[in-house]
């Protein structure tokens, strides 16, 4: 056939018009508008059956209840607990995210070795063997107290076995992840007489007055105190913050006081001063319940009139008389400190300092005061049989000399174990747990912990989450993670009354994972002899459940325990101290070091700034790196693509001539970094401040390699009268990058 | 047949409360399949259906003073559910409900023109940029009540809409015709840690969305109560986003005000 | 080697020339084609729009070539509508430059969603308050007029026209052209009002924001206005390039004063109206919203009182007077220059009424949010552009576009006649070139 452009054209024109008439064009554009709507690279979630599982946070000391949402095996949404005592229904940023922290990309998958830097995956016999054999070793050459164990905290079954553990092993270096309940506890045995903590009854309270503590930033039990605001903002109750950086806390408080950092003490001493001589103070509390009063009132008044306290603190004498006069005239006005989340321990007669307000103002035990609240007790273990190797080691002193002749009170010192690591030529430590902390991420001066823990010579590590200390060690032994497995968590961090939480395994473990209380009791039985006959528990489950007795039921039913009758009939606080009386002062206070100013590390020459950490209820420092989500909320004006904000006052920044948004170098007599400037009028001309939380190098890329890690630019500081960590900050500058 | 007055939800949030802590924007993001990626900090293509603003009062150390306020969807009323939105979605890939106030988005009929994106004052609508991905495993933690979203196309805060579905569904099976005000809350009201946030119906005066801000209906909604206003009220977008601040610096950020004429 | 398409009575360069010159337009083409299918592929993350900037470049060229390309509609108006019948030597190439701007709109449209497949969502799921629904389908159907109106113009082709069904085809489209010029003149009246809409009705943004007359702001008559008035602007300034380009005069400058004093009318009255609608905007709608007019132009880098100078006086008031006077309109220099001032003035509005109702903050808490395109966008942008330069080379070559041409450049010039510019010397000297058959045999 011929064809001819003609007949040609006529075919595909009458060819176009057919086709544009027959059902096609249109079928096809329906299917690929279809085919958008089901990319297949879009994820679809599968439906199923929707189950709600009561259950806990364990992710900071706060004490939530949680209630997780499952859709058949699948952790779909982690809800506050309604009714809960501490959080009822509302949780954190990081809470919320926690099933991203479940399935996300840090997880440690299954037992791993270091090998030359890289990890490789181990089988948990073979990691175990390993261990054993080189406890064994230590233990048979007489050196079962160069074994070491690092804790999130010393409260519970698992770190409780993990103490035990070094116990019958023959080793006294137990620590605990420093933080402000370990000057609490003290103050609270110095000038109480009790092993107890410190709960503070912020829901009843009508007048807060904070020494720099970050009330509404993750201080404490977190969500109890937001809750707690709440209420004060219904009834009236007012909140007074007392820091030099405008944090949260202080932008929600009734009143925002300004402080030369470091000096909180002083303001706390000068109020007390003018509540005495001016005889403010409730004298049936103090007249009757306490001693000490007359030399400690001598030392107030002669050393901190409001005249030099003022200079000091910077805040006006007038103002310093004013508060200590609403202080004391407050119904029930209660004074608390510990800066930002409380992470720090800081100086013990600060504390001491701001307790002694609160007994002024008969605070202690009372409805809305501080509470004595009691240490756990359920966990009622037989004492364990010691053999002679394990006898001989726990007469070894402690590294960090912690009870020592200089620190006869402190309990852990974890501070001074990289001074004590790097300062020898044989580490003192030759194996270290870690369990829940990640000290060479979260504590001041963090590079002497990374490089401690580089000297030891075997590091192992029970993190459920490929975090920096975890990237240290020899070999990790991943835990579940907190929605895989049961365990009692018997702390609600300030939290006025007793409380246990129980976690419990809301899917089952996805990973080659073993709780620490396992790994624990098998290392013991693989060690034989006494050790092993310590810990006669099947397995950690059976061990819990033994353990918690007649909890157990009450929380695997509720998900926690709580004396509810505890405070409520009134009944006023005992004390145990020598006079059976609250003392502010006493022999064993007086012969610690008196109250100093915490001066910050530095020439001031060199470093005319003074840099200040600052703790925010939007990212977590701790053992936990914050989840994606908790990320993509921080705003631009504290992270900006990798780079970390730094905050100064535009005057400041003026007088360096540094402009909104330009690169910057900080540098501190510990090391530098690369920052950009964000003008904030919130902070006190002179100091300059950077958020804890971030500058991860490890975790996921989520996470790591955005901004700045502070604790690498800040050294330690120890305080005179405990030798906890005391810093606050460090002196800096700032050059344009 | 049963006869049901339309409900009108709303929310009251209170900035005396809130402590701009951010759990709304995380509770929300968990709840709804929001996506994330490995750099968030432009937030001008960020996806959040709440986002906490950082008020100011511009004042210079120490007098400075600051504030914070979230803001879901405000699900604009206008008139008759003219919202400035969803009179102009081309493809009424966005729609008022008359039975709940609610403003939906479609979004398997949004094509991405992103025109109720200009018209939103409030910045509460956004787009997906990026083709959402979550890395493996992670893809586990979805919720099969929302849908996820692909990319192209524009998603907002819905006041966690699949909620109220799901209690009308089972209210409907049920054979209830009556929604407890605690039936249905939203993610974000839930978590709020310092519950700042009241949410319920504004049209039922048993709820204490209502008592809050007391709306009056025959002036576009505009709050009765003291110290309650809404964003920029003299738009007319009849929002159903209450927020109550004691402090008036913070009262006055709420709209635009014409020096001379308006007094301070 | 093309002589065989090329419309009789006419000259043009040799087709390696002819290339050569449009390379490095190709070139750009390309790039644009690239940047195109990246935003498909990878999607609009390429560019630099953002949550605050839905709307951004391209929604600004959608609107402003809509605009420029109004002179189509507006011509075919005036010709067959108001029978101003010297039109018919310059409608051609204004038919032919609409369908350059419409066809881009388009293309721009399926760029700037994101969702280009359900694209069609538009016109099946329309919803009929949207400004947009309006604009999408007087756009679509005034683009398949424009269709219509141009298929005759290249069936005008020596070659195509020797098939007798495009030759009577042309023919009869030829016969009803004044239909579906009408047809167009009203769709277009309609969508250039809607495109005005779009910012008009935002009541959520002040800046945008117009009083209304029964459901259309004021925008919307201003938009069609300024299209009326700027589109033939926009024809005469494309007319006078080509003419330099070719450099042969191809319409009668009593054509081109024709259009001229037409649109220096409409730019006149429209600036007029446009300067009340600022008036009473800054006095009236603004203030009811709580917005001062300080607000819309201070505290930012770029948008300044300036602008609004710029646009209503310098680029509006302007070159409206100048075309309206006879003495400025027929001087060759400002006749440019009034052109030129329009079409920078129209686009500018339609910046404005675009990009700036984005950037001014509505809430009080939140400041100027300035943007600048992506290379992609920019690309993206010029793609239609080069299209353009394409289409017309082209059409211009092979189509006979002007029908005065071949009147005012008589092939063999007489000897002694005014000397040719060096361009048409080259032109001339390179139709000689080769074994191709003179175009006239
Ligand atoms: N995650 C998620 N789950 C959903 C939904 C959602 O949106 N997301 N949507 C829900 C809704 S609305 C629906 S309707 C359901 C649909 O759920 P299903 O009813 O499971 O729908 P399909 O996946 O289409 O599966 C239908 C099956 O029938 C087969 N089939 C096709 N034609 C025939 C036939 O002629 N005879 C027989 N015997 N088999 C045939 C198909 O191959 C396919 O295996 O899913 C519900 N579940
Ligand atoms: N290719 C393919 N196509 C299918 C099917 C299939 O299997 N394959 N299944 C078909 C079937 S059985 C069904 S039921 C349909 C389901 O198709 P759709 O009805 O499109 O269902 P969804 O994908 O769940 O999307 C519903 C959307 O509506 C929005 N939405 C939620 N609440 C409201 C509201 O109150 N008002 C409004 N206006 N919007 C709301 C949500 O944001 C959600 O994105 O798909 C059909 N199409
Ligand atoms: S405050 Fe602490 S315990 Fe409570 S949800 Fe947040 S991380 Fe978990
Ligand atoms: S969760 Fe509550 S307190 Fe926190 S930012 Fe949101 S509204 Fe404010
Ligand atoms: S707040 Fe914005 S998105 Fe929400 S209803 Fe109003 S205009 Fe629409
Ligand atoms: S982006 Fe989607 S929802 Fe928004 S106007 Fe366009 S089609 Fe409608
Ligand atoms: S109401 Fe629901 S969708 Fe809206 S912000 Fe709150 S949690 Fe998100």
């Amino acid at each position: 056939m011929k064809v001819d452009r003609r007949s040609f054209l006529s075919f595909l024109i009458g060819g176009a018009a057919g086709t544009a008439l027959s059902p096609l064009p249109w079928k096809l554009t329906d299917d690929i508008s279809i085919w958008t709507q089901m990319w297949p690279w879009v994820p679809v979630p599968e439906r199923g059956e929707v189950t709600h599982v009561t259950s806990a946070c364990t992710l900071c000391p706060g004490g939530c209840g949680i209630s997780v949402r499952k859709v058949d095996d699948r952790v779909v949404k982690i809800e506050g607990l309604e009714g809960h005592p501490v959080n009822d229904g509302g949780l954190c940023t990081l809470g919320l995210a926690g099933a991203q922290l479940l399935y996300g990309p840090q997880r440690v998958k299954s037992p791993m070795k270091n090998v030359d830097g890289r990890f490789v995956e181990i089988s948990w016999e073979g990691a175990l063997g390993e261990i054993a054999a080189r406890l064994k070793e230590l233990r048979e050459s007489g050196q079962p107290h160069r074994v070491a164990c690092i804790a999130g905290t010393d409260r519970g079954t698992v770190p409780e076995l993990l103490n035990r553990f070094l116990t019958v092993y023959g080793s006294p270096q137990f620590f605990r992840v420093p933080s402000i309940q370990d000057t609490y506890e003290l103050t609270m045995y110095l000038m109480q007489g009790v092993r107890a903590s410190a709960g503070f009854d912020f829901e009843k309270a009508d007048y807060v007055l904070s020494f720099g503590s970050g009330l509404l930033d993750g201080w404490g039990a977190p969500v109890n105190i937001f809750q707690a605001h709440s209420r004060w903002c219904e009834r009236g109750g007012k909140l007074v913050q007392i820091e030099p950086r405008q944090s949260r806390t202080a932008a929600k408080s009734d009143s925002w006081i300004p402080i030369n950092p470091g000096t909180e003490g002083v303001l706390a001493l000068s109020m007390a001063g003018v509540i005495v001589k001016e005889a403010l103070y409730n004298a049936d509390f103090v007249n009757h319940q306490a001693s000490g009063f007359d030399s400690w009132q001598r030392l107030v008044l002669e050393s901190y009139d409001t005249e030099s306290a003022a200079k000091m603190t910077g805040i006006e004498a007038s103002t310093i008389v004013k508060l200590a006069k609403e202080f004391a005239g407050a119904r029930k006005p209660l004074a608390v400190c510990g800066r930002g989340k409380g992470q720090t321990p800081g100086s013990l007669k600060e504390v001491m300092a701001v307790h002694a307000l609160n007994a002024l103002v008969g605070g202690i035990g009372r409805q809305g005061g501080v509470r004595t609240v009691p240490e756990p007790d359920y966990i009622d273990w037989p004492e364990p049989e010691m053999d002679a190797v394990a006898a001989a080691g726990m007469q070894q002193g402690r590294v960090d000399q912690a009870g020592g002749s200089q620190y006869p009170h402190a309990r852990y010192l974890l501070n001074r174990l990289p001074e004590a690591v790097n300062s020898s030529a044989d580490s003192p430590i030759q194996v270290l747990f870690v369990s829940d902390a990640n000290p060479s991420y979260s504590l001041p001066n963090s590079k002497a912990f990374a490089d401690a823990f580089k000297k030891i010579p075997m590091v192992v590590s029970f993190s459920s989450y490929l975090g920096e200390t975890a990237e240290l060690a020899d070999l990790i032994l991943p835990s579940p993670s907190y929605l895989e497995q049961y365990e009692d968590r018997p702390i609600a961090a300030g939290y006025a009354r007793p409380i246990v939480n129980l976690t419990r395994p809301v899917v089952e473990p996805l990973f080659n994972t073993r709780s620490v209380g396992d790994v624990v009791i098998e290392l013991a039985r693989s060690l034989g002899g006494t050790v092993a006959t310590a810990f006669p528990w099947d397995d950690y489950r059976s061990c819990l459940k033994e353990t918690l007795g007649d909890k157990w039921t009450v929380l695997t039913d509720k998900g926690y325990w709580t004396d509810e009758k505890f405070g409520s009939a009134g009944k006023p606080a005992t004390f145990e101290t020598k006079s059976s009386r609250f003392e502010f002062s006493n022999a064993e206070i007086d012969a610690l070091a008196r109250f100093a100013p915490v001066e910050p590390e530095g020439d001031i020459a060199a470093f005319p700034l003074v840099l200040v950490p600052y703790d925010t209820m939007r990212l977590w420092d701790g053992y936990i790196g914050n989840p994606p989500f908790v990320i993509k909320i921080v705003p631009d004006t504290v992270l900006k693509n990798n780079d970390g904000l730094i905050e100064i006052n535009p005057a400041t920044a003026d007088k360096f001539g540094l402009q909104d948004g330009q690169a910057a170098k900080l540098t501190t007599p510990r090391g530098t970094a690369r920052v950009r400037v964000h003008l904030f009028e919130g902070i006190m001309p002179g100091l300059v401040s950077l958020p804890t939380g971030l500058g991860h190098t490890a975790h996921s890329k989520f996470l790591a390699g955005k901004g700045v890690n502070v604790n690498a630019l800040i050294g330690s500081v120890e305080d005179a009268a405990t030798g906890y960590e005391a810093v606050w900050g460090i002196r800096a500058k700032l050059d344009k990058a | 047949m049963k006869v049901e007055k339309a409900h009108k939800f709303g929310m009251f949030i209170n900035l005396d409360k809130c402590t701009g802590c951010g759990s709304c924007m995380v509770a929300c993001m968990a709840e709804n399949n929001v996506p994330f990626r490995e750099d968030e900090t432009d937030k001008l293509i960020s996806v959040a259906w709440m986002r906490v603003y950082k008020l100011s009062n511009n004042k210079p150390f120490p007098d400075t003073e600051t504030s914070f306020l979230p803001r879901p969807c405000q699900h604009c009323e206008g008139q008759h559910g003219h919202s400035p939105c969803v009179s102009v979605c081309p493809a009424t890939a966005t729609d008022y409900d008359a039975n709940t106030g609610i403003v939906s988005q479609i979004y398997t009929r949004c094509f991405g023109c992103r025109y109720c994106m200009a018209a939103c004052p409030y910045h509460v609508r956004l787009f997906n940029w990026y083709d959402p991905v979550w890395p493996d495993g992670m893809e586990k933690s979805l919720n099969p009540n929302v849908s996820v979203r692909m990319r192209g196309v524009v998603e907002k805060c819905s006041f966690c809409f699949h909620r109220y579905q799901l209690v009308k569904e089972r209210a409907d099976y049920e054979g209830e015709e009556y929604m407890a005000e605690d039936a249905y809350q939203t993610a974000c009201t839930q978590a709020c840690p310092a519950k700042a946030i009241v949410f319920g119906d504004l049209n039922n005066s048993d709820h204490k969305v209502h008592q809050l801000a007391q709306p009056d209906n025959h002036n576009g909604g505009k709050p009765r109560a003291k110290n309650v206003f809404r964003l920029l009220e003299q738009l007319g977008t009849n929002s159903k986003v209450y927020y109550h601040s004691s402090k008036e610096w913070v009262r006055r950020l709420g709209d635009n005000y014409i020096p001379g004429r308006d007094e301070a | 080697m093309d002589a065989a398409l090329i419309p009789k009575g006419v000259k043009r360069c040799p087709i390696w020339k002819f290339m050569a010159g449009l390379t490095p337009v190709v070139l750009v083409l390309l790039w644009g084609i690239y940047a195109m299918l990246l935003c498909w592929l990878k999607g609009l993350n390429q560019t630099n729009m953002n949550n605050a900037y839905g709307f951004a470049l391209w929604i600004w060229a959608d609107l402003a070539v809509i605009a420029l390309g109004g002179g189509a509609f507006f011509s075919g108006f005036l010709k067959y509508l108001v029978g101003k019948d010297e039109l018919k030597n310059i409608i051609n190439f204004a038919v032919l430059i609409g369908f350059i701007c419409y066809s881009s709109a388009l293309l721009i449209l399926a760029i700037d969603i994101g969702q280009p497949l359900r694209g069609w969502f538009i016109f099946w799921h329309a919803n009929v308050h949207s400004m947009l629904t309006e604009v999408a389908f007087c756009l679509t159907a005034y683009f398949f007029v424009l269709c219509i109106e141009y298929i005759p113009l290249v069936l005008e082709n020596r070659q195509l026209d020797r098939v007798p069904f495009f030759h009577n085809l042309t023919h009869n489209m030829h016969e009803t052209m004044a239909v579906f010029a009408a047809t167009g003149a009203f769709l277009s009246f309609f969508h250039q009002g809607s495109l005005g809409g779009v910012a008009g009705v935002l009541f959520g943004r002040p800046f945008g924001f117009r009083e209304h007359i029964l459901i259309w702001p004021f925008t919307f008559f201003l938009f069609t206005w300024s299209a009326a008035a700027y589109g033939p602007c926009f024809t005469i300034l494309i007319t006078r390039i080509t003419e330099a380009v070719t450099g042969k005069k191809l319409v009668k400058d009593n054509v081109v004063w024709l259009l001229a004093k037409i649109s220096g009318w409409m730019m006149l009255t429209y600036s007029i109206a446009k300067t009340a609608d600022t008036i009473y905007w800054a006095v009236v709608t603004a203030p009811a919203k709580g917005f001062v007019l300080s607000d819309f132009y201070t505290s930012n880098a770029l948008y300044g009182y300036w602008i609004l100078v710029l646009e209503v006086g310098i680029c509006g008031w302007l070159p409206a007077l100048l075309l309206v006077f006879k003495k400025t309109r027929e001087n060759r220099k400002l006749l440019w220059l009034a052109v030129i001032l329009g079409v920078i003035g129209v686009s500018l509005n339609r910046w404005v009424m675009v990009l700036q109702v984005l950037a001014v903050p509505v809430m009080p808490f939140i400041k100027w949010i300035l943007y600048y395109p992506s290379w992609q966008e920019v690309a993206t942008t010029l793609l239609p552009v080069a299209y353009g330069i394409i289409l017309v080379a082209f059409s211009y070559r092979y189509m006979p576009v002007f029908p005065q041409e071949a009147e005012l450049n008589p092939i063999e010039p007489p000897a002694g006649e005014v000397a040719p510019s060096e361009l048409e010397t080259a032109l001339a000297s390179d139709t000689q070139e080769g074994d191709l058959q003179p175009v006239q045999a």
